[in-house]
């Protein structure tokens, strides 16, 4: 049941209405039709998977209570937090690297001149599991490191864990942020409601109307690309760029908009990313649940051990760190790659210092200036193409793209055919980064409650307009995937 | 060792490292409060912290790490 769909609109609107009539008097009762909601959501969309779920719920639940409980005996606090990580590593493990390293193994024998041969495994994915075993691994590190206290209450840890508007791609919760408002009753705010719905009008927007439109050009690029121009191969990786953006973007905006409506602030996950002027700051914007959980978690403790090497620990630190986030997407080489090609990008920053220096050259400003502008363009590029990696299923798919990219073909321009739709798709981006551009500075990319009312009403029926011309139905998003 | 004097040599070290003094430092100053202190550049400032106090902090420290006063009371209690 995606957000973008019929069904999902009947589901959430009965549950909105007895959130915010009958269950509204404390927050138990709140939480208690979150929590029904939110497993009948799961259910729906997994139910061979929902038990695990619940196991992971319940396990967390009590090593968080044992890892606080044993605080004064450090053996026995590290045996309940080894636990707690063996525990949700191994069920990330199993599920979404099983397969990858048997065929590894079986390689190297190969390699190695050993015959050897494996029933290709099926391992199912379970939904979500990329978000809900890293928001309980970071929740036991935090109540390990007493940075949060644990939650003592099932009913409270379980809607933590569980919430339906993010336990299938985020953002990915912290203890810190989504206890202490699961904790006390939500009062309904008028203001929060519409705001709400506002960001949810557009992750709409990006996913059925912009997402959507951009696969239409991307795909036919992608699925056929040894017989395109290089011109052609570098247009699909435009597109291909734009669209993992807007598609999960607008997830995003989708899922933290629902949440509002029922009074809950989840984080904020991308904040207009591709106005950035350098890498650091583009991964400061980009999928900014998962960036800074592996910094918190894995960056700080491995730059920390190696800090002693200076610049070159922090590179060391920085290349295994994406590395990891390019994995965390699953176990494929073209994702490792992609992380890897990120860190790489860090290391002139890192020797150049400017690392540090202050990232707000875009900022209080209209227009870029053109410095700016050919920073943030190049920097689009440098993403762009490596969102190729993103993309394609296998490396060798990725360098024969990259080949024919580099190839004379890339000014062959009579290869590209100009129809009407791809003018129309260019356009739509044109206006969905604009807007994006105008609103850079807000909470959030549609943040547009000090418009006048005139100018306000006249964007939400443009973008209803363009939803109904313009936009593509679609039953999935990239990120369901991980 | 003094509070000011603590505080003057952090003040040196993140200008060092920083490339700016754009910032107060007072007790509740957060990492958040100073332009490109972020999770990159906190390990390079620690690091020159403990070069400069001659000190060695551990990772469970690191948690302790809220704002100036802490980092202070976590170099006082080094020494």
């Amino acid at each position: 049941m995606v957000f973008n769909s019929f069904n999902f609109v009947i589901f959430l609107i009965p549950v909105l209405v007895l959130y915010w009539s009958f269950f509204k008097k404390s927050s138990v009762l709140q939480n208690s039709l979150l929590l029904a909601s939110s497993v009948i959501f799961y259910g729906l969309a997994d139910l061979r998977f929902l038990f695990l779920l619940v196991a992971s719920i319940l396990i967390n639940y009590g090593l968080g209570l044992k890892i606080n409980k044993s605080a004064a005996n450090e053996k026995t606090q590290k045996r309940y937090w080894y636990l707690g990580l063996i525990f949700n590593i191994g069920l990330l493990v199993y599920f979404k690297y099983t397969h990858f390293f048997i065929e590894g193994f079986v390689e190297l024998l190969h390699t190695l001149g050993v015959g050897a041969s494996y029933n290709s495994l099926t391992i199912l994915l379970p939904l979500g599991i990329s978000f809900f075993t890293f928001q309980s691994l970071g929740y036991l590190i935090d109540v390990y490191n007493e940075e949060v206290k644990p939650s003592s209450n099932l009913l409270e840890f379980s809607l933590f864990i569980s919430y339906f508007p993010k336990i299938l791609s985020g953002p990915i919760e912290r203890a810190s942020n989504l206890l202490p408002q699961i904790k006390n009753k939500r009062t309904f705010s008028y203001e929060v409601f519409v705001d709400g719905l506002r960001q949810i009008l557009w992750g709409l927007f990006a996913k059925v109307v912009i997402a959507e439109n951009c696969a239409i050009m991307a795909d036919p690029i992608f699925n056929d690309y040894e017989n395109k121009s290089g011109l052609l191969l570098l247009i699909g990786a435009f597109y291909y760029a734009i669209q993992l953006y807007a598609d999960f973007s607008g997830y995003s905006n989708m899922a933290i908009g629902i949440s509002k409506l029922f009074g809950i602030q989840l984080m904020r996950n991308f904040s207009t990313p591709f106005f950035s002027t350098n890498i650091s700051d583009f991964w400061r914007k980009w999928h900014i649940s998962l960036t800074t959980w592996m910094m918190d978690y894995v960056f700080t403790p491995l730059s920390f051990t190696v800090r002693n090497y200076h610049k070159k620990g922090l590179v060391i630190a920085i290349i295994t760190t994406f590395v990891l986030v390019g994995f965390w997407h699953g176990a494929h080489w073209t994702f490792g790659l992609y992380g890897l090609l990120h860190g790489l990008y860090f290391i002139p920053l890192v020797y150049s210092g400017v690392i540090n220096s202050s990232q707000k050259l875009t900022e209080g400003t209209r227009l870029p200036s053109l410095k700016v502008l050919l920073k943030m363009v190049a920097l689009f590029v440098l993403i762009m193409l490596t969102d190729v990696f993103f993309r394609v299923p296998t490396v060798l798919d990725g360098i024969h793209y990259f080949r024919g990219m580099g190839s004379k073909s890339l000014f062959d321009f009579q290869s590209v055919f100009v129809s009407n739709t791809s003018i129309l798709i260019l356009v739509l981006v044109v206006i969905f980064m604009g807007v994006e551009w105008l609103n850079k500075e807000k909470t959030h990319d549609f943040d547009i409650k000090n418009l006048h009312l005139l100018l306000r009403w006249l964007c939400y029926i443009g973008l209803f307009v363009m939803l109904i011309l313009f936009g593509r139905s679609s039953e999935t998003f990239i990120y369901f995937q991980f | 060792m003094e509070t000011t004097h603590i505080k003057e040599t952090i003040s040196q070290v993140l200008q060092s490292i920083l490339e700016h003094n754009n910032f107060e430092m007072n007790d509740e100053l957060t990492a958040k409060d100073v332009d490109g202190w972020d999770s990159l550049s906190h390990m390079m400032i620690l690091t020159k912290i403990e070069e400069a106090f001659q000190i060695k902090f551990k990772l469970r420290d690191l948690n302790k790490l809220k704002n100036l006063g802490s980092l202070v009371a976590v170099i006082q209690s080094k020494r």
